[in-house]
């Protein structure tokens, strides 16, 4: 990961020049999870589904893209709109919830999968499918005060 | 696997290494990649929208350790006694870079014999036949150079074939390639030995494969036979002035090869003159000119060009003197 850090050093040094750009106040958080699932036999030959810490993943993989909202706050939270960028190295999973609403074009417009065209190689539309899924998101009318939830995506990597 | 979170500041940043293209091959992503997860969230809570970020989870995919080894023979090689050689493709099928150790095995069950095994070279300059002095013999332990993923290397096995061999006789050549970083059961896991510092792991080929390839000894061997008959002008065969000889030589074709360029060719022996127009080839007639037919005669003598003729077969070639 030292690749990594070194990219980011000068990214880290400009945010602290210009202060956080998150007030601290927040009455809302969210904060994201990463869990891998793996079927599972146990001792009676039933296989089962587990969610485990993604030590190892491998194409073919399936990770569940988890995000868990807070109000902390004394007063509710309306119109709480939660957006993802889905990772290029993934395709959301086939199982994935088919009212969910997903941007097949790098979250410029909204809609079920199902009701979602890409252009095909020759140029005429195609229906979407789940491979082509670049964000998602959630809206949730209000957080109540005290209110918590989760909300994921399962997707399987490329 | 390296996991880490990453704080709202460097968000940003990150996302912008998530703007990078994904490389992907057969296997799937290319091992070091990373999977990102984050999240913003909006609301408006009467003083317009607001915008929060979440924290980012980081992970890198690990690599994958997998191979493929196939012949690029079309069948069993024709081989006679002294080199062969036998040509195997190796493939990468894992998702990074990844060497390969190669074994040739000679010793295969059924086989009419062992071939000696010489070496093992790559196909250099990759122009899928083995070119001595130009393509490069590996030397032990044979492992090939790292071949990305999708990659794939042409590799020849150089062997001789013992000159105690029989025609027909049949032997089969095993290669094996195994991942240098490690095989074993799939799943198996090297810790921290894949790309960018990820973990291998043993895809589900078990990161070895191999493939067999066969050779057929073909000893073709012809035999001449010449034979006479005479005729004499009295309706005997007695061999006096004006008698005609008929000479048949027959070329007997055996073994399970083929003869390329076979010419059956014979002198007009002294005190005798050929009969002009009697050359024939399996009792068909030839012409005396040449270049028109398989065929042609002289005073001097005759010659036949039966070019390739394959084993079990076999062809007469006639033609008539008269004693002067």
């Amino acid at each position: 990961m030292a690749f990594l850090l070194k990219i980011l050093a000068p990214a880290l040094s400009l945010a602290l020049f210009a202060g956080p750009t998150v007030a601290q106040e927040m009455p809302i958080s969210i904060e994201v999870d990463l869990k891998l699932e793996k079927s599972v036999v146990d001792a009676d030959g039933n296989s089962r589904v587990e969610r485990v810490e993604p030590d190892l993943i491998v194409p073919g993989d399936r990770l569940v893209f988890g995000r868990i909202y807070r109000n902390s706050g004394p007063e509710a939270v309306p119109n709480f709109v939660v957006t993802s960028p889905v990772s290029s190295a993934v395709r959301l999973a086939p199982d994935a919830d088919p009212s969910l609403v997903v941007s097949v074009d790098g979250g410029k417009s909204w809609g079920v999968l199902s009701a979602l065209t890409v252009a095909a190689e020759d140029g005429s539309a195609r229906p979407a499918d789940h491979a082509d899924v670049t964000h998602v998101r959630w809206t949730l009318a209000m957080v109540a005060p005290g209110e918590t939830g989760r909300l994921e995506f399962p997707a399987i990597i490329r | 696997m390296k996991r880490e979170l990453i704080s709202l500041e460097r968000a940003v940043a990150a996302s912008l290494l998530l703007a990078l293209p994904v490389s992907a091959s057969a296997a799937g992503v290319d091992a070091g990649t990373l999977i990102e997860n984050t999240a913003t969230a909006t609301y408006d809570a009467g003083e317009g929208p607001t915008t929060i970020n979440s924290n980012t989870v980081t992970l890198k995919v690990d690599e994958l350790l997998d191979v493929t080894v196939s012949s690029l023979d079309s069948g069993p090689i024709g081989a006679t006694p002294g080199s062969v050689v036998l040509t195997f493709e190796i493939t990468n099928t894992g998702n990074g870079p990844e060497a390969y150790t190669l074994t040739a095995n000679p010793a295969v069950g059924g086989n009419d014999f062992d071939t000696a095994i010489d070496g093992i070279a790559v196909d250099s300059n990759g122009n899928g036949v083995y070119d001595p002095g130009i393509d490069q013999i590996l030397t032990g332990p044979e492992t090939t150079a790292l071949l990305d993923p999708d990659e794939n290397l042409t590799v020849f096995v150089l062997a001789t074939v013992p000159p105690t061999v029989v025609d027909g006789d049949q032997s089969t050549v095993d290669l094996r390639a195994d991942a240098v970083t490690g095989t074993g059961a799939p799943g198996t896991t090297f810790a921290g030995q894949g790309v960018d510092g990820s973990d291998a792991v043993v895809g589900a080929g078990g990161a070895s494969d191999n493939a067999t390839g066969s050779l057929i000894v073909g000893i073709t061997t012809v035999d001449l036979t010449k034979s006479a008959t005479v005729a004499d002008p009295f309706g005997g065969t007695s061999t006096v002035p004006g008698s005609t000889i008929t000479y048949t030589i027959t070329a007997v074709v055996s073994g399970s090869g083929s003869v390329s360029g076979l010419v059956v060719s014979d002198v007009i022996p002294a005190g005798t003159t050929y009969r002009t127009g009697t050359l024939a080839l399996d009792s068909s007639a030839l012409t005396d000119a040449s270049g028109d037919d398989a065929g042609e005669a002289s005073a001097s003598g005759i010659s036949v060009d039966l070019g390739t003729v394959a084993g079990g077969s076999s062809h007469a070639v006639t033609f008539e003197v008269s004693i002067d």
